[in-house]
């Protein structure tokens, strides 16, 4: 056979293995010519599970354990491992090999009774006896009355109907929910789990809880019940359950019925039922008295529990069906706080005895009447069949709508029943655009109305579809985004988005330093390059050529580099004309003998000093010569003189002016020149220049004010024309 | 330089500006928006972190057992996104620089929203942002059904029932967002307008069982079909609906050798044979997970009325608030 592909799988009506399991002989007979040779008699066990089923064993189970839902619609079923386990034990003598040995019967509460783990002898209804095989000392049974086994319990022809073999690719895990060769068994229930539906005003729908058993039906199958009648419907006008142990279980207190106060078997003992089960739960966490070995007592707690609970006051039965419909969840909530709380050896077993909770009604003392039945259960699990609705009910039942719809009027009550009270809260403003009127307290402390759309809108909104690539505009802050609508009101959608998400953002300082970096490095980096690029128009003069590269933060040394660079250069554009060092000096001539030229120069007579020396020495001589001095008032120092001094006076101040502020080229010698003129004045050729005063100097206009100097040159000569009276003349060269 | 020189420098800087690149993306390229933020706002914009008072002011706008669709305002989340911008910007030139670049980072966010919810295996879809559509649902079952699939298509499909598209297909719309708000409210947001939308249980396994329903008389009465199928072919056929036989007196016990009856009496439509073995018994029990297909129910194509999928509680119908306007306009 072909492996099936993912997704797919292929169904077998039944998987045998070539032996069942049971204990074998194995005759071995040889022949040997020449020779005898002894037969071998070997004994041969293939075992199977018979009263417990490893917990590897179970793949899957649906409704899922400790489930609460709508499973209506749904046959309940087990996936076993190993796909010949239905069918590994004949379930009697006669049976053909197809016939499987297991059932998975559902019964809902109070219906049955699950036992404790008892001793495998027990787990069978007294008077049988399975030989063979014990693969576990101790079993749990479930004992149930002949009219559920009846009413229940699937016929001999269906049982081998519900078992069948599926075949999925090993590597489809979704599929093959852990197999390892992609053969699982499947074995389903034959009962529809129904919830409880109001069967008048005063009974609403209920929860029920099922209790779901893989049984063995080894040695039993004629306990089974003969096909019935069938219908083509059923009803639920009573109670789900077929009996209800609950109604039916005894008072132990004999003087109640002694004393003619109450019958024994319509007494409600809701009371004792709910003292086993806290005693039940009670006696979980001790984790002792659920292993009794003796069903006997199991009944004591029981019996304890009715006699205390005798004393309170019964319920009467109107209230216990609303009562236990309290409680229905009571149990998968211990379920549930039992598999999360106990130690992982002992979980398995403390969740399926909590479970068992509601299933322990000890059937044999209830039920007088009719023969009861024991099974040995491999595994169960429990669930709740509620009212909550299948997906499908709950999907086909949706009300449609675009948003802004109003949702659908509440149909009237039936005649008779009380009216509903709806809601007094007031209906919704909504418009035809899906604005909500909400109340609105502005600013000021007024209390308005206003609308408000949010962003799920019934009509395409927000962007016009003849023009998709105009937005809405960028708005700094929430009041530019009011406005106002036509009937005085405001339409604060815009406004309330524009907050929350100024809100949500500042929410998480993550994204606010993200932004403040985004904005220092997109934001800043552009101005700082702005201002680079216009500062660097101003260094072009000075020739610096700065590419665009350069980062801004180098900008300041780049640019004292740059004019250092430049006025290096340049030295007299950028700073001043540099001045000699020394001025030069008049040049002497010097020509002829050096004693005659200062003889001259200072007018001695140089004879006479040579005659003198041969006496005296030189220095003696020098020092007796006396050399003709001028006196003040033999300066010939009239007008005209005054006049060249003064002349000369103002030329050289203005050379030497001009030479410091106005840059001069081309200084030229300072001082008279060997021929005794006066230098020539030179006027400062060419502009001057300069960058604030481009225009070029007037020419001659060396003529300023009279000052010192020229007070002192006036002073003088009017001096020496006091002193001689006369008109000064050349000087005595003595 | 003087100072209106420079306050012009500044003006210039700012009216210059041009989006730098602030990162590299690996699927869109340079992008101006870093890419912190810029995942932020796609999910921002997707209405992740808003409160559900934004979303639907009133409770009457989701009432239980509910889907209501929607298209989602642009500009809304664009307000919204301005909102969160607006928190880097100190002064008005860092608020006129904002504005220069505003375009670029709305258009790259709006990008990015096809990002935030990947399916594994799939390319990233690029290009602008188009309608968003979606849907609000409140149901039990969304709380008792998790796992719900949902698919939006384009176009009415024409391929089996089992076969499933990738979301790269044109065909198939892409969903940005699927998130249950509450327990029991999904919110789904699709990257176009859908022409059908499936919402599929989650599959938990094979099943078996019947289709109930009530039958005529009395309340607390039903009767279970099963749709039959082809014993050759695994296929449904249609209209053969095999009733389902009870055992008398119990409730919901199915009489199987009665149904095996049932389904060979079908024999000329089932091709079933004369009798029916456990493999064949529970290939026709086998239940599929369930399918709630949303779509054009009109027989002839055309788009129902407005009126008939969106009714406004008062109103304030366009025509009057046409006619207002224009009074107000004029006055």
């Amino acid at each position: 056979m072909t492996t099936p592909t993912r997704g797919q799988f292929t169904l077998h009506a039944r998987a045998q293995a070539p032996l069942k399991a049971g204990d074998y002989v194995l005759a071995g007979r040889q022949e040997l010519t020449g020779g005898d040779v002894a037969p071998f008699d070997g004994h041969l066990r293939v075992s199977s599970p018979r009263y417990v089923m490893p917990p590897d064993q179970i793949l899957s189970t649906f409704p899922p354990a400790n489930a609460e839902g709508s499973f209506e619609e749904r046959l309940p079923q087990i996936v076993l491992k190993r796909r010949t386990l239905p069918w590994d034990r004949r379930p009697g003598a006669g049976e053909p090999d197809e016939m499987p040995w297991l059932a998975l019967v559902v019964i809902a509460e109070g219906e049955g009774q699950l036992s404790g783990e008892v001793p495998v002898a027990e787990c069978v209804t007294p008077g049988e006896v399975l030989v063979g095989e014990v693969d576990s000392p101790t079993s749990c049974y479930l004992a149930v009355s002949q009219t559920v086994v009846n009413a229940v319990f699937p016929t001999k022809q269906d049982v081998p109907l519900l078992a069948h073999v599926r075949q999925v690719d090993p590597s489809d895990t979704e599929l093959s929910l852990g197999d390892d060769d992609g053969f699982l068994a499947v074995v389903m229930a034959n009962r529809l789990p129904q919830y409880h539906r109001s069967t008048g005003p005063d009974d609403g729908d209920r929860p029920v809880r099922y209790l779901a058993c893989l049984i063995n039906l080894e040695q039993q199958l004629d306990v089974l019940p003969q096909p019935a009648p069938t219908h083509d419907r059923f009803v639920l006008t009573a109670d789900v359950a077929v009996m209800n142990l609950a109604t039916m279980a005894v008072t132990t207190d004999p003087d109640h019925y002694v004393m003619g106060g109450q019958a024994a078997f319509d007494t409600p003992v809701l009371g004792a039922i709910r003292a086993v089960e806290g005693g039940g739960a009670s006696a979980l966490t001790e984790g002792a008295q659920l292993d009794d070995a003796d069903p006997q007592r199991a009944a004591a707690p029981m019996s304890e529990a009715a006699a205390s609970a005798a004393a309170r006051p019964l319920s009467a039965s109107a209230t216990s069906k609303t009562a236990s419909a309290a409680d229905w969840q009571a149990v998968p909530k211990q379920v549930a706080e039992v598999a999360v709380s106990a130690s992982a050896t002992e979980v398995g077993r403390l969740v399926r005895d909590t479970m068992k909770l509601n299933f322990r009604y000890d059937v044999e003392r209830i039920v007088k009447d009719e023969p009861t039945y024991r099974f040995p259960v491999l595994a169960h699990w429990s669930f709740t069949a509620t009212d909550a609705g299948s997906f499908e009910t709950l999907m086909a039942g949706l009300n449609v709508g675009l948003l802004g719809t109003a949702p659908p009027p509440t149909p009237d009550p039936p005649a008779g029943a009380p009216p509903e009270t709806g809601s007094t809260r007031p209906a919704a403003e909504l418009t035809d655009t899906g604005h909500v009127g909400l109340p609105h307290q502005t600013r000021r402390g007024e209390a308005r109305r206003a609308w408000y759309r949010g962003p799920l809108t019934p009509r395409p909104a927000g962007v016009d579809p003849d023009h998709p690539e105009v937005r809405l505009p960028l708005a700094h802050s929430s009041d530019q985004l009011r406005r106002v609508t036509p009937d005085g009101r405001e339409d604060l959608s815009l406004a309330g988005a524009f907050e929350i998400g100024r809100l949500l953002a500042l929410a998480q300082p993550s994204i606010v330093s993200a932004q403040l970096r985004w904005r220092k490095e997109q934001f800043g980096a552009a101005r700082a390059k702005a201002f680079v690029q216009a500062a660097m128009k101003g260094m072009e003069k000075f020739g610096l050529s700065i590419g665009k590269s350069d980062q801004a933060s180098g900008l300041g040394w780049l640019l004292g580099r740059g004019i250092v660079e430049a006025a290096a250069a340049d030295p007299a554009g950028v700073l001043a004309p540099t001045r000699p060092l020394a001025d030069g000096g008049r040049r002497i001539e010097v020509d002829g003998d050096l004693d005659e030229v200062v003889a001259r120069g200072f007018g001695i007579d140089l004879d006479a000093v040579r005659r003198t020396t041969d006496g005296v020495g030189l220095l003696a001589a020098l020092h007796e010569t006396a050399a003709p001095v001028i006196s003040d008032d033999r300066v010939p120092f009239d007008d005209e003189a005054a006049a060249k001094l003064r002349q000369g006076l103002a030329t050289t101040v203005g050379r030497l002016a001009d030479q410091a502020v106005g840059g001069r080229r081309d200084p030229g010698p300072v001082g008279p020149r060997p021929d005794g003129h006066l230098p020539d004045v030179h006027p400062p050729h060419g502009p001057v220049r300069d960058g604030d005063r481009a225009t070029d100097r007037p020419e001659a206009d060396v003529q300023t004010g009279p000052d010192r100097l020229d007070e002192l040159i006036s002073q003088a000569v009017q001096d020496v024309q006091r002193r001689t009276g006369e008109r000064p003349d050349g000087g005595d060269d003595q | 330089m003087i100072a209106a020189e420079a306050v012009g420098m500044i003006r210039q800087s700012v009216l210059d500006i041009v989006p730098t690149p602030a990162d590299t993306d690996d699927d869109f390229g340079d992008r101006v928006v870093p890419f912190e933020i810029r995942q932020w706002m796609a999910r921002l914009r997707l209405l992740e972190a808003v409160p559900f008072a934004y979303l639907a002011a009133d409770s009457e706008l989701l009432p239980r057992e509910s889907i209501r669709f929607f298209y989602l305002d642009r500009a809304w989340t664009d307000a919204l996104i301005q909102g969160a911008m607006s928190v880097g910007t100190v002064n008005s030139s860092d608020r006129a620089e904002l504005a220069k670049i505003y375009e670029e980072a709305r258009d790259e966010i709006d990008e990015e929203e096809r990002r935030v919810r990947l399916a594994g295996g799939e390319d990233v879809q690029q290009g602008p942002a188009g309608t968003v559509s979606g849907f609000l649902l409140r149901s039990r079952a969304v709380s008792g059904w998790p796992g719900l699939h949902v698919r939006a298509y384009s176009v009415e499909l024409q391929t089996r029932d089992d076969e499933i598209i990738p979301e790269s297909d044109p065909r198939r719309l892409k969903v940005l967002r699927m998130e249950r708000l509450a327990p029991a409210v999904l919110l789904v947001l699709f990257d176009g307008e859908p022409a059908v939308v499936h919402i599929e249980e989650p599959r938990q396994g094979v099943q078996f069982g019947v289709r109930l329903k009530t039958s005529g008389e009395g309340s607390n009465s039903f009767q279970a079909w099963v749709p039959g199928r082809d014993a050759n072919t695994s296929e449904d056929v249609d209209g053969v609906e095999v009733p389902v036989p009870f055992r008398a007196g119990s409730p919901g016990v199915v009489d199987l050798p009665a149904l095996v009856k049932s389904f060979v009496d079908k024999d000329s439509q089932l091709h079933v044979g004369t009798e029916l073995d456990s493999a064949e018994l529970a290939l026709q029990m086998i239940r599929f997970p369930y399918r709630q297909v949303f779509g054009d129910t009109s027989v002839n194509g055309q788009a129902p009325e407005l009126d008939t999928v969106f009714r406004p509680q008062i109103g304030y119908r366009l025509s009057e608030l046409v006619t207002t306007f224009t009074r107000a306009v004029r006055r």
